[in-house]
């Protein structure tokens, strides 16, 4: 290919053609590609006050009540579970949205087909679109939302919540929120059709709280319980737990979410790879 | 002779309708290569499979010796394709999908793909709107654009999906000039409907229709095959006498007639080309009811050609 290079004149031996076929042949190039469309574009800071307006005006509401009647609550610290439950509600929808079109909007827009015309595995696709969207939205969808909980947190109730262990909550996010964006990067790789892929992480995110009422010994495993307190459960989230530095009994849940989502990373995959475009 | 693409009794169906019917096709290194048919012949499917996009339901494709589905990934690095309808990212500007696109072939000085993507912005003549959101752009544009990423890498096999569809007449012209540009560097595959661009630049064609292969080689053979030679005569005055004589000649097949305002216009089929050439003028300038003003051997047209096979069937294999 260098001499086709020469041969078309352009006079450049600098830049060579990548070689390679692997699993992993255009994997650099998709990532930047998500990364861009995040970060250089209006994406990211249009995310970040969507999701503001979402999680942390009603925190600051919350916080702003709390400050004007301190009685309202056992302790300040508490309302930080209003961040929690939030986070735990509005992130898994909004995961949801965002990452519908991921991969059925690719599919059913054809920028999936023009993409994989070029030599990028189909693994390379996955990742890039898992990559991309994770770190994305653990930018602006926790990492800031965070942030800006924190300091609501400092300035408005007046409660200075351990860094590590606040940080160590958020990562709890990550992970819930997580679960539902490979959820639905799964879905979207299965279903040729939006509803779906919206429809089922949604359906499952609300129905955890029947399953929780109508099963109560579920209520452990259900990945919700990582973000908000479940139906007569005395024990605080893992997230709140953290961010409180209150004891953590068990982190199994936390790490059976995360297999989960892997899980669900192995199906987009292997769905994928059959998939004709 | 050194075959690009070479497929063994490709096949592709879906539940009970057959795309592709067990094609057999070879495309030389370096040709032009038109690939006709009616809508839902199944081009886009023989593409598709070509690229790896689906899987065939029967036979083998080969393309530079690789098999399209084992090797589909090292095949795409040698391989530029414009899709029928492109489709980029939207937010992308013109130069974003070209730096995008030429990402996935090249490593090096940032510099040095920058100057690569402003050299194929400048072939297709998108300087003046590189930097503007593609949303906006208008089908012409898009084209534009999609042949630009198609050759960006400088592919050894350009596969292009209607090329030349929602560009004005100069910008047709602008695509078959680059094509004929491209022409020793590499080979070019491409589905049109615009029959004269085929015949213009393609030196190899193949007809496909309801998924089956019915006509595949050089143009020139295919121009010249099924109805033989004709002769195309334009006269004026009483012309039937001059008819009878003619058509009593052995060595005529056919003749068609048609008035053209003060003129009939016969399109006279011979058996026999060469007692046809000494013989037919004579004949009519013998008559001295007739004036001939018009005499030439007729040339087949890629259109008739085109038509007569669709709609004859498998006649014109």
């Amino acid at each position: 290919m260098d001499a086709n290079l020469t041969q078309h004149g352009t006079g450049n031996s600098m830049m060579v053609m990548k070689t390679g076929s692997g699993w992993s042949r255009g994997l650099d190039n998709a990532v930047r590609g998500e990364l861009k469309e995040w970060f250089q574009t209006r994406t990211w800071w249009s995310q970040v006050l969507i999701w503001a307006a979402s999680i942390n005006l009603i925190f600051l509401i919350v916080s702003l009540s709390v400050r004007q009647n301190p009685g309202e609550m056992n302790s300040p610290t508490e309302s930080l579970m209003i961040f929690n439950i939030f986070m735990g509600l509005v992130g898994p929808i909004g995961v949801s949205i965002v990452m519908q079109s991921a991969v059925v909007g690719e599919k059913k827009s054809g920028t999936a087909a023009w993409v994989l015309s070029k030599p990028i595995s189909r693994i390379s696709f996955i990742l890039s679109k898992v990559i991309g969207n994770s770190l994305g939205i653990a930018a602006t969808m926790v990492l800031a939302q965070g942030i800006i909980a924190y300091l609501i947190a400092y300035f408005v109730v007046g409660i200075t919540p351990p860094p590590l262990g606040f940080l160590a909550g958020l990562g709890v996010h990550l992970v819930h929120i997580f679960f539902y964006l490979t959820l639905t990067l799964m879905l979207g790789a299965i279903f040729e059709k939006a509803a779906p892929v919206i429809g089922i992480p949604i359906a499952f995110l609300f129905s955890q709280n029947f399953l929780s009422s109508a099963f109560p010994k579920l209520t452990p495993f259900m990945p919700q319980s990582l973000a908000m307190p479940g139906n007569n459960s005395s024990e605080l989230p893992l997230a709140m737990a953290l961010m409180t530095e209150s004891p953590v009994d068990t982190y199994l849940l936390l790490i059976g979410t995360f297999i989960a989502s892997l899980i669900f990373i192995g199906i987009a995959l292997w769905v994928f790879q059959r998939q004709e475009l | 002779m050194e075959w690009v693409i070479d497929t063994q009794g490709l096949t592709k169906s879906y539940k009970e309708v057959d795309a592709l019917k067990a094609l057999n096709l070879q495309v030389p290194k370096h040709s032009i290569f038109g690939f006709l048919g009616p809508n839902g012949a199944g081009k886009t499917t023989t593409i598709k499979l070509l690229l790896g996009l689906i899987r065939p339901t029967a036979g083998t494709a080969k393309v530079f010796g690789l098999d399209t589905v084992q090797d589909s990934v090292a095949i795409r690095s040698r391989i530029g394709y414009l899709p029928q309808d492109p489709r980029f990212y939207e937010s992308m500007s013109a130069r974003q999908v070209l730096d995008y696109t030429a990402g996935f072939f090249f490593k090096g000085p940032r510099a040095e793909i920058e100057r690569r993507v402003e050299e194929t912005l400048d072939l297709v003549g998108l300087q003046g709107k590189a930097d503007r959101p593609i949303k906006g752009f208008s089908g012409g544009e898009r084209q534009r654009l999609g042949i630009a990423q198609a050759q960006v890498n400088y592919p050894d096999l350009l596969i292009l999906d209607e090329p030349a569809a929602s560009l004005d007449p100069m910008g047709r012209r602008d695509v078959l000039e680059v094509m004929d540009r491209l022409r020793k560097y590499t080979t070019i595959f491409y589905c049109t409907h615009i029959l004269d661009d085929v015949q213009r630049v393609s030196d190899m064609v193949a007809i496909l229709n309801k998924g089956e292969l019915v006509a595949h080689g050089p143009i020139a053979e295919l121009l010249a095959g099924g109805e033989g030679v004709a002769y195309e005569v334009r006269l004026k005055g009483d012309t039937s006498s001059a008819y009878q004589c003619v058509a009593e000649q052995p060595w005529v097949n056919t003749i068609q007639v048609r008035k053209q305002n003060e003129s009939t216009i016969w399109t006279v089929s011979v058996s026999d080309p060469q007692i046809a050439e000494n013989s037919l003028f004579r004949l009519l300038a013998a008559d001295e009811k007739v004036i001939v003003t018009g005499y030439h051997i007729k040339e087949h047209e890629l259109e008739e050609v085109f038509l007569r096979i669709v709609e004859g069937g498998n006649n014109g294999r």
